[in-house]
């Protein structure tokens, strides 16, 4: 109980400064009449309406999203530095995207949103694969060297093609360093779909990752066969990963801040540590969001940005934690 | 021995595939009559178009590369150089800062506190308890704390007027667009000052290479020679950033690939094989970067970036093969 109420409060409080704070600062009667009673031709409220409700809403999305895609990926590799964003997955989702625009030869298409999947799938299972997750090796030094080759590899290819096609291209600028603005030209309700699916996925494959977690020889004893659960797993990252980055753009680090917090808050239960990644996401992303409109504004600091100037801190902290023994 | 003669062949053939190959194609005779009339197209690449880019691409190739193999010796390990390990992040970070800030001092002077109070970060946050962490401690730091200076700099361009801000972010893909004789004769100016620096410590380094046990015993003075390796290091870099801008992988390359053309094993002509095989290396990308999409120059990093990756990819298959990693 204790434990639902310091989580859901904070994220009330992110929620309702996400709403209120910004250029022009909305009253709370403003906000009452935008969420409930919406009048059209007042401008206080269109700005709550159709500006910053989508902002919350792709938040929440990408928020809980990556959050609970890097809980996963810490269960399965059991490796503190696994995010999505830091190993590529999230870069591969937005490579789709730039490549299936520029075949396209139009960003503004509902089916370009859907390519972040196969893009995430691929670069998941190439990360891995380029990890050691095969040779069953995969030290958090590899696994996070990999990420780095793979990121450098796809971000250059993406910036090479948005500069080639800069004419065409252009509104993925913004998007491809991560970024809540424009989040009303976003799917936002199908990526909603998409992630409670994969959700629902982690969520049933949860005890068995728990058990693959014991080592797989044990968890081959328990009935649990590895291959399989990891396979669900990688659907539900790819799922929850191609979600956020679809409504956001590649936000990093917050796979990797997150985590750790959950762990401590859940006492080891993986169900309830995707719940709470879930929620403590959605938290911190829509107060570094908040923040990044607070200070320059009228300007605004990419949230993709805010969550790198706070994550990269926490990296380096994880890193001094891992036992030196742990690092191969 | 063919190995050696092969890279200076290699490095003017580069170099003259630079000053010929871009919008326009420039014969060799053209350039010929250029260089020695001092008329005609040749004359305008040589002079103003082409050269001071080619040129800055080799020094800056040359000090980068000498750079990763310091790093690479010192730590004994492929993997350290200063662009994974953060100190080129560190350097463009404070040019960036500097820029935003609208403090006006001469780029390399900028880029070497970046990257030495990079180095110093790195070194200090490494340090857990008593004694001298592994090497990938100190790489993994490295990466976090590159990871943090490409953050904060963002953050400072995002308040830029928006044609600086694009300015500072191609040049901190690592850029050769709009050099001059002035970039080249800053890179090979400092380049020299520091080979020189690096030619009195060959000795102690290879000494160092042995182990620290070894080196103490063979009398070097094992803290102080590490120290002045790692500033030599950070400040050769610093010099290739302050140029062109933190071009990536191609520290992390240079030597490797250049060990295994020339077949070199010794700490000197490791370096010398480094910096060369840096400046071909820099000038090729910089010529796909330039020719690859027909009317567009794209930043000679994102070239880097593609080639240099799966690089990354292979030494890391190649060391977990051989249980290394």
């Amino acid at each position: 109980m204790k434990l639902i109420l310091g989580l859901v409060l904070p994220l009330v409080l992110a929620m309702a400064l996400t709403l209120l704070v910004g250029v022009q600062d909305a009253g709370l009667g403003n906000l009452w009449n935008a969420l409930f009673v919406f009048d059209p031709a007042d401008p206080a409220q269109v700005v709550i309406h159709s500006v910053r409700l989508p902002r919350l809403v792709a938040g929440c999305i990408a928020g809980a999203g990556l959050g609970m895609a890097g809980t996963i990926m810490q269960a399965v590799t059991r490796n503190p530095l696994a995010d999505p964003g830091l190993l590529g997955v999230n870069a591969g989702a937005a490579f789709a995207v730039v490549v299936g625009a520029l075949l396209l030869g139009s960003p503004d298409n509902g089916m370009i949103a859907a390519l972040t999947f196969p893009g995430a799938a691929l670069a998941s299972v190439a990360v891995f694969l380029l990890g050691g997750a095969r040779t069953g090796a995969a030290g958090p030094v590899r696994l996070t060297l990999a990420g780095v080759a793979l990121n450098a590899l796809l971000l250059s290819l993406i910036s090479a093609v948005i500069l080639a096609r800069s004419e065409v291209l252009e509104v993925f600028r913004f998007w491809v360093t991560g970024s809540l603005a424009q989040a009303n030209t976003r799917p936002l309700l199908a990526m909603t779909g998409t992630l409670v699916i994969g959700t629902g996925l982690a969520l049933l494959a949860a005890p068995r990752i728990e058990a693959l977690a014991l080592g797989s020889a044990l968890a081959r004893g328990l009935g649990t066969r590895p291959a399989r659960v990891q396979l669900v797993a990688l659907a539900a990252i790819t799922l929850m990963t191609g979600s956020a980055v679809a409504v956001a753009g590649p936000i990093a680090f917050l796979g990797l801040i997150v985590p750790p917090l959950s762990r401590r808050l859940s006492r080891h239960h993986l169900r309830r540590e995707i719940f709470v990644s879930a929620v403590l996401g959605a938290t911190i992303i829509l107060l570094a969001d908040t923040v990044g409109r607070l200070v320059v504004a009228p300007a605004e600091i990419r949230v993709g940005i805010m969550t790198a100037l706070i994550g990269a801190p926490a990296f380096i902290l994880v890193v001094r934690r891992l036992k030196p023994g742990a690092l191969t | 021995m063919r190995g050696r003669l092969l890279l200076p062949v290699m490095l003017v053939t580069a170099i003259l595939l630079s000053l010929m190959v871009g919008q326009v194609f420039v014969t060799p005779a053209d350039l010929w009559t250029g260089l020695w009339k001092g008329t005609g197209s040749g004359a305008l690449t040589l002079r103003v178009l082409r050269g001071p880019a080619a040129f800055t691409a080799a020094g800056a190739g040359a000090v980068l590369g000498a750079s990763g193999t310091v790093f690479q010796v010192l730590l004994r390990n492929p993997l350290a150089a200063p662009d994974v390990m953060g100190f080129m992040s560190g350097a463009g970070l404070a040019v960036v800062t500097a820029v935003a800030f609208g403090i006006l001092l001469p780029l390399p002077l900028l880029a070497a506190a970046g990257g030495l109070l990079a180095a110093v970060v790195v070194a200090l946050l490494s340090f857990r308890g008593a004694g001298v962490q592994s090497s990938l401690t100190l790489i993994l730091v490295g990466i976090g704390v590159g990871f943090f200076a490409v953050a904060a700099s963002s953050f400072l361009i995002t308040r830029m007027p928006p044609q600086e801000a694009a300015d500072a972010q191609r040049w901190l893909s690592g850029s050769l667009a709009a050099r001059s004789w002035w970039h080249v004769l800053q890179v090979w100016g400092l380049g020299s000052l520091l080979f020189l620096v690096l030619a009195l410590q060959v000795r102690t380094m290879a000494l160092l290479e042995l182990g620290d046990e070894l080196a103490a015993g063979l009398g070097a003075r094992v803290g102080r020679a590490r120290y002045g390796l790692i500033g030599t290091g950070v400040l050769l870099a610093a010099t290739g950033v302050a140029v062109a801008g933190p071009i990536p992988f191609v520290a992390m390359m240079a030597g490797p690939l250049g060990m295994r053309v020339a077949g070199v094993t010794q700490p000197g002509s490791r370096l010398a094989v480094a910096a060369v095989t840096g400046a071909i290396v820099t000038i090729l990308a910089d010529v796909v970067a330039r020719s690859v999409v027909p009317g567009l120059q794209l930043p000679v990093g994102v070239m880097t970036g593609i080639l240099g990756a799966p690089y990354l990819l292979w030494l890391l298959m190649k060391e977990a093969e051989a249980g290394e990693l």
